[in-house]
């Protein structure tokens, strides 16, 4: 019931530079060159490890290249894969192990994840993250544990609230080495995430790789690095510069600009919360930046019932919207497409949009859910026989369509190990500590855990290029683009920066004041 | 006998309404009603989107609105009904159908069970049983309780019941339950008109519906033999029960059917919003504002009032364009409706009071003595433990760490919030709802005096605090003031609603950009208090200073003046006592300690957030566990901590790996469902737990011989007789008429053979009336 509405006329899509597009690809060279360079620097050749190929061995995915503006298509390789590396149990028989840090003793590695799913009004919600991690803490302990420990998991349920969170990172900082695959909405404070002390006594706080991060202040925190919503906006104040990926909208855009149709139309976003809305503003204004009309933004309520989504079918309708793009969740679509056939639109003549929140196993069994695209940065769960890492999980699992949070916790986990491999392999078995552990995190520049997901970058925490669209068809989420299985977009060029206000009085400003004051004054990342 | 006829019980704010001539229509409504008019006028003024206005565009907004609004009529018209028949205003009412549509999905949908198959189990048999063990559980002995006590009651029912909706329907998958007739079912044209949208046949259901219940309720309750005797129970049950009608069924039939209309309403809204317990109940509090606009006696104004809204909301909604900071306002209309009506209603006459034995217990005063070594030993037992000068083993927070003290730094700012309700609710008797919109502003306040994102803040700000917050809350007093009992306990209600939607979302109160707002360390009497253990001892020195402080203000003509007011209203005046503005300080004294319990509580948070932290839920849960804990007795407050303990103590004795199904039953059982049990035990325990342990415990102190002497009392009084209700529920067993004998000193009665029939108790009582005036 929650909405306000904003209106304006589509803007003409703005096309990059061609000296733009040359920096992009110089970037995208050099970042891989880095990688791989840094792969060839800094061999695992500890004093008392052997590399050996884990269970799901580095895989060059081809990753394509979709067509750009321009309709050029590209091809790029697949950044760096980190290999998991396990130490050889010949050398974990002879080795004396010693208790390094908190959370590492001679014979286990101590980690906590923490998730929202004890609320008494919402049982269950982020159980999955802890499925998630304790499938891989399971599936490496049973391949011979990591760094010649075993990995015990703590479980920490933070219960959608701010008290329960922070008693959460204090747990940690006491009993665990990081905090891996962690999933909590509230995380208002980070002070002891980043202050609390060490074995040693120093202040460093303890690293935490969650499954994501919500809040901008924990984005932000220079101890976190979030599989996924990793990007910290907040540099300077008033109007600032946010990286966000379009390839999808993009793509879908060049289909209907082909069909003579190009796509305008209403955008939902979430209202409930402050950091909702701050998350949302970037990615709807990105839609502007590439040429996507705004008939209409519309501030909605989870709580909201279906009826109240007729307003926005009212403006679709005098609008003749073709597009319908929502950064909330798969209720909030099922809600509005079911609104929408209510009141006689033709489903199929507008184009469906939502993230990762509607890639529910539940999302596509709903009739009306036909024809909604999906953009994932991972590949989807239907391909697990296109890579070998995402079959692992599945395995781990055990089941075919578990919840998207569980492959986040899965892929911290993976981190975790690898960050872990790369300081045993440098300085030996008893040489992890939580600095070394955040020294290794913040270095790490591509990971894409073994092709599964698009690459990410934690020194900078850049969004990654990668992107896969799916389209519920016949019950089931189907691959649309890239078309080959197994594959994303990665093109450097789907990422761009918007220029946007703290993002509550970005909506205040509505899209006319974007357009007037700050649109096309991106630049690409270089 | 100490069970006498209650003649005294007369229905919540019925006095309020029933007496007023249509035409002599009060000032303060008309006012109200043009100040609203204005208020509304100016507003569409301000914000006006600047949509073009279409016959289409209107018509859906105003379909679409009603829609909602009938949606709210449906547990608006249930509230109403029950309260009319039961005298309880059931807050429990939208939980209640909550719970039952997640049965009719898992009847219908899990199930397969064909619609109406399910329909009529869930809302004829299943729901109806639902009202029934309601009623002999729990409301029958809310009956002669406080209405404080009433209200909390089924507030603890609410969340008691939504508790458990969560752990038998885990929020682990999208429930769906489809429109009836279809998903796209319904009329585009009515007589070849074409309306420009769809009327869905479900909402023109959920439309009729909420109209036809309202005109069936109504002729239900007036019209019908039955009706009479659920209103006559409700206004005199001793004066009903000897006009032949038997109460006890009458009240299990009324709460029969308030269940079911709590069905019908969860079911018939569960496909607009899917079924999810937080959202689906949300809507209770709007049907508050349209029962409060039928006077909660009116059935088809409730519905005209539920439709009001829901057209105001819809339409405010699709024209007007609030920015961010007011994203919250379409749906601030109901509290704002509601805070206006409860304001509009005509002053509140002067109770008598209901200053029975049974209700009003003798009261022993703490002495101040006693308080301040209540306070020490709670002092000197934080500060060995805190300091883990003492192993306690599991009960060592050397050993739990940092996370439980930071649970229980938070839980303490909560008590020291609780502890305003104390004089408030407690002493004076006035309900208030809204302890966490008293915190929340004084919070605000030092941010704004402190500073925003300092690592140290003055403390003394605090005392500043203090001072800007009593006004706030005499300003609060001055509508208070004019009400009592549930409309005051639902204008608290509107009232910390409002401020959740409309002033706490706003960025300029408590700034949101960075992900909250940063409370430093607080630093008084020169000391910094920056670790959790020292502010853990301030927090309980500033808890046990406010004990204290109340102690003696309980002790002082003040306190008694509050006591005097909350036993006999008309009596205080009577004797003298200015009743406005002796409201006007307790609200003043309430309002300091919330929001210096708010400052508290925001620093031991370290950080607020200005939509979640201040959700009315969470308020109530405040409400609820200090009234369970004896919302008279200060260290009330105190048992807010008990929660977080019990949770803390799972994770140490599953970190021990011992007892596991201990950790389970504290972790799956008592802390999510804990809080609803713990405050439902007031009905077996009015004067609340503490109380209860206070009692056990005072004996053994050598200098409470007072203590030994009542509980001496009691027990000789526990071998008295009980007389029940006088034989008009239910014939009188043979042992009673034998106790009864014996205590009318009858002793020529021999008891048939067999027992008694049903129509030997009158007979049997007229020989013994005879065979006592024989005696006599």
């Amino acid at each position: 019931m929650a909405s306000n509405i904003r209106t304006k006329n589509a803007r003409p899509q703005k096309p990059l530079k061609l000296a733009t597009k040359i920096c992009l690809l110089l970037a995208a060279l050099a970042v891989i060159a880095a990688a791989c360079g840094r792969d060839d620097d800094d061999p695992v050749t500890g004093p008392d490890t052997t590399p050996t190929t884990a269970t799901a061995p580095p895989q060059t995915t081809t990753t394509t290249g979709g067509e750009d503006p321009d309709g050029e298509t590209t091809t790029t390789e697949a950044p760096l894969v980190i290999e998991s590396t396990t130490t050889s149990p010949d050398i974990c028989e002879t080795a004396e192990l010693e208790d390094s840090e908190i959370g590492i003793t001679a014979d286990k590695i101590t980690i906590l994840v923490m998730a929202d799913v004890g609320s008494p009004l919402a049982p269950g919600l982020f159980q999955g993250s802890i499925d998630g991690t304790k499938a891989w803490a399971d599936h490496v302990n049973e391949n011979g544990g990591l760094a010649c420990r075993e990995i015990e998991v703590i479980e920490h349920d933070s219960q959608i609230n701010p008290e329960k969170t922070t008693s959460g990172f204090l747990r940690a900082c006491e009993e665990a080495v990081a905090l891996i695959g962690s999933t909590s909405l509230f995380v208002t404070n980070v002070e002891d995430l980043n202050t609390c002390t060490d074995q040693a006594g120093n202040p460093i706080g303890i690293p935490d790789i969650p499954e994501r991060a919500v809040e901008a202040v924990h984005a932000c925190s220079p101890n976190t690095f979030a599989i996924t919503n990793a990007i910290c906006p907040y540099s300077g104040s008033g109007a600032r510069e946010y990286h966000n990926m379009v390839g999808p909208h993009r793509w879908l855009q060049a289909q209907a600009t082909a069909n003579g149709n190009p796509l305008h139309g209403v955008f939902l976003i979430p209202g409930d919360l402050a950091s909702a809305i701050n998350s949302s503003m970037p990615g709807i204004r990105s839609n502007s930046e590439i040429g996507i009309g705004n008939d209409g933004e519309f501030n909605v309520s989870g709580a909201a019932p279906q009826a109240s989504y007729a307003q926005y079918i009212e403006v679709m309708k005098s609008s003749d919207s073709n597009y319908a793009y929502t950064g909330s969740n798969d209720q909030s679509m099922l809600k509005w497409k079911s609104e929408a056939e209510v009141q006689g639109l033709d489903l199929d003549s507008i184009t469906w949009i939502c993230s990762i929140a509607c890639y529910t196993p539940d999302f596509q069994e709903q009739d009306v859910a036909e024809g909604t695209y999906v953009w994932l940065s991972f590949l989807p769960f239907e391909e697990k026989d296109a890579n070998d890492e995402l079959n692992t999980f599945i395995g781990a699992m055990g089941e075919d369509n578990p919840p998207s949070w569980a492959a986040g916790a899965w892929v911290a986990g993976r981190l975790f190990e690898n960050a872990v491999n790369q300081i045993v392999a440098r300085d030996g078995l008893n040489a992890i500590t939580r600095q070394a552990i955040l020294d290794e995190m913040r270095q790490i520049s591509a990971f894409d855990a073994n092709g599964w997901f698009g690459t990410l970058n934690f020194s900078t925490k850049l969004t990654s290029p990668c992107f896969v669209l799916l389209r519920v068809t016949d019950g089931e989420f189907a691959r649309v683009y890239p078309q080959e299985r197994g594959t994303f977009d990665c093109n450097a060029d789907n990422n761009i920066l918007v220029n946007v206000l703290d993002s509550e009085a970005e909506y205040n400003a509505g899209p006319e004041g974007y357009l007037e004051e700050r649109s096309g004054t991106y630049e690409v990342e270089e | 006998m100490r069970k006498a006829l209650d003649t005294s019980k007369a229905p919540l704010g019925k006095a309020t309404f029933a007496k007023i001539p249509l035409s002599r229509i009060p000032f303060g409504a008309l006012a109200a009603s043009a100040l609203g008019t204005a208020l509304l006028i100016l507003i569409f003024w301000r914000y006006w989107g600047g949509n073009e206005v279409t016959y289409t565009s209107f018509a859906t907004a105003t379909f679409i609105g009603l829609a909602v609004g009938s949606l709210y009529a449906m547990y608006a018209t249930g509230l109403v009904v029950v309260y009319k028949t039961t005298g309880i205003f059931n807050f429990a009412q939208g939980a209640i159908g909550v719970f039952n549509a997640f049965l009719f999905w898992e009847f219908y949908v899990n199930r397969g069970w064909h619609a109406l198959l399910a329909l009529a189990v869930v809302v004829l048999v299943i729901a109806p049983l639902e009202g029934v063990l309601l009623d002999i559980a729990v409301m029958r002995r809310l009956r002669n309780t406080l209405p404080v006590m009433q209200l909390v009651a089924t507030v603890a029912l609410m969340v008691l019941i939504l508790a458990t909706t969560g752990k038998i329907w885990q929020q682990d998958s999208i429930r769906q339950v489809n429109f009836f007739f279809g998903r796209g079912a319904g009329v585009e044209s009515i007589f070849g008109w074409n309306l420009g949208f769809k009327l869905l046949y479900h909402r023109l259901i959920t439309i009729g519906t909420a109209i036809a219940l309202a005109i069936f309720l109504s002729f239900l309750l007036y019209r019908t033999r039955i009706g009479t005797a659920m209103r006559a129970v409700v206004d005199n049950r001793g004066l009903a029960a000897l006009n032949g009608v038997r109460p006890n069924v009458i009240s299990s039939i009324a709460w029969a059917l308030g269940s079911s209309l709590a069905a019908l309403g969860g079911i018939l809204i569960a496909p607009e919003i899917q079924l999810d317990p937080i959202n689906l109940n949300i809507l209770i509090i709007t049907a508050f504002a349209a029962a409060t606009f039928g006077a909660l006696k009116n059935l088809p104004l409730t519905v005209v009032g539920a439709l009001l809204i829901g057209l105001l909301s819809q339409h405010i909604s699709t024209w007007l364009k609030f920015g961010s900071d007011f994203r919250f306002a379409p749906d601030a209309v109901a509290p704002v409706l509601l805070f206006i009506v409860v304001i509009a209603l005509p002053k509140a006459q002067l109770s008598i009071g209901r200053v029975a034995s049974h209700l009003k217990p003798k009261e022993r005063l703490t002495h101040p003595a006693e308080a301040i070594f209540g306070v020490a030993v709670l002092i000197f037992m934080i500060l060995v433990l805190s300091k883990g000068w003492l192993n306690f083993g599991i009960w060592d927070p050397g050993a739990w760490g940092q996370a439980p003290l930071n649970s229980a730094l938070v839980a303490m700012g909560l008590a020291l919030i609780g502890l305003s309700i104390v004089p408030l609710t407690g002493w004076a008797g006035q309900i208030n709802f809204a302890p966490l919109a008293f915190a929340g502003f004084g919070a605000f306040l030092y941010l704004k005096f402190a500073g925003i994102g300092q690592e140290t803040t003055n403390g003394y700000w605090i005392f500043l605090v203090a001072l800007v917050c009593a006004p706030m809350g005499a300003l609060i007093a001055i509508p208070a003031s004019r009400l009592q009992g549930l409309y005051l306990a639902l204008g608290s209600l509107a009232f910390a609603q409002g401020m959740s939607l409309l002033f706490f979302p706003h960025s300029s109160i408590i700034p949101s950009a960075s992900g909250g707002s940063h409370f430093g360390d607080i630093r008084m009497f020169g000391i910094t208090f920056d670790t959790r253990e020292t502010f853990l001892l301030l927090i309980f020195f500033a808890f046990g200073v406010i004990v204290v402080g109340l102690v003696f203000l309980r002790r002082s003509r003040y306190g008694r003046r509050w006591v005097a007011l909350n036993d006999s209203p008309a009596a205080s005046a009577t004797v003298g006592i200015d009743v406005n503005l002796t409201k006007v300080i307790v609200y003043a004294v309430s309002a300091a300690i919330a929001g210096v319990g708010g400052v508290f509580w925001a620093t031991a948070n370290s950080t607020l957030d200005g939509v979640r932290s201040f959700d009315v839920i969470n308020g109530l849960n405040i409400v609820l566990l200090v009234v369970a804990a004896g919302v008279s007795i200060p260290m009330a407050g105190i048992f807010l901590v008990f929660i977080p303990v019990f949770d803390n103590l799972a994770t140490r004795l599953e970190e021990l790996g011992s007892v596991n199904w201990l950790v389970w039953f504290i972790r799956e059982i008592s802390v999510p469902l804990g809080p609803g049990f713990l405050a439902l035990g007031m009905v077996f325990n009015p004067r609340g737990a503490l109380y209860e342990m206070g009692r056990g415990f005072a004996p053994i102190l050598p200098w409470r011989k007072d203590a030994r002497k009542e509980i001496a009392q009691e027990n000789a009084q526990k071998a008295d007789l009980e007389f029940g209700e006088m034989g008009l529920d239910r014939p009188f067993a043979p042992n009673e008429i034998i106790d009864l004998d014996r205590r009318l000193r009858i002793t020529d009665f021999v008891v048939p053979e067999g027992g008694y029939r049903r129509h030997d108790s009158a007979e049997t009582g007229t020989e013994a009336a005879t065979a006592a005036g024989d005696t006599t």
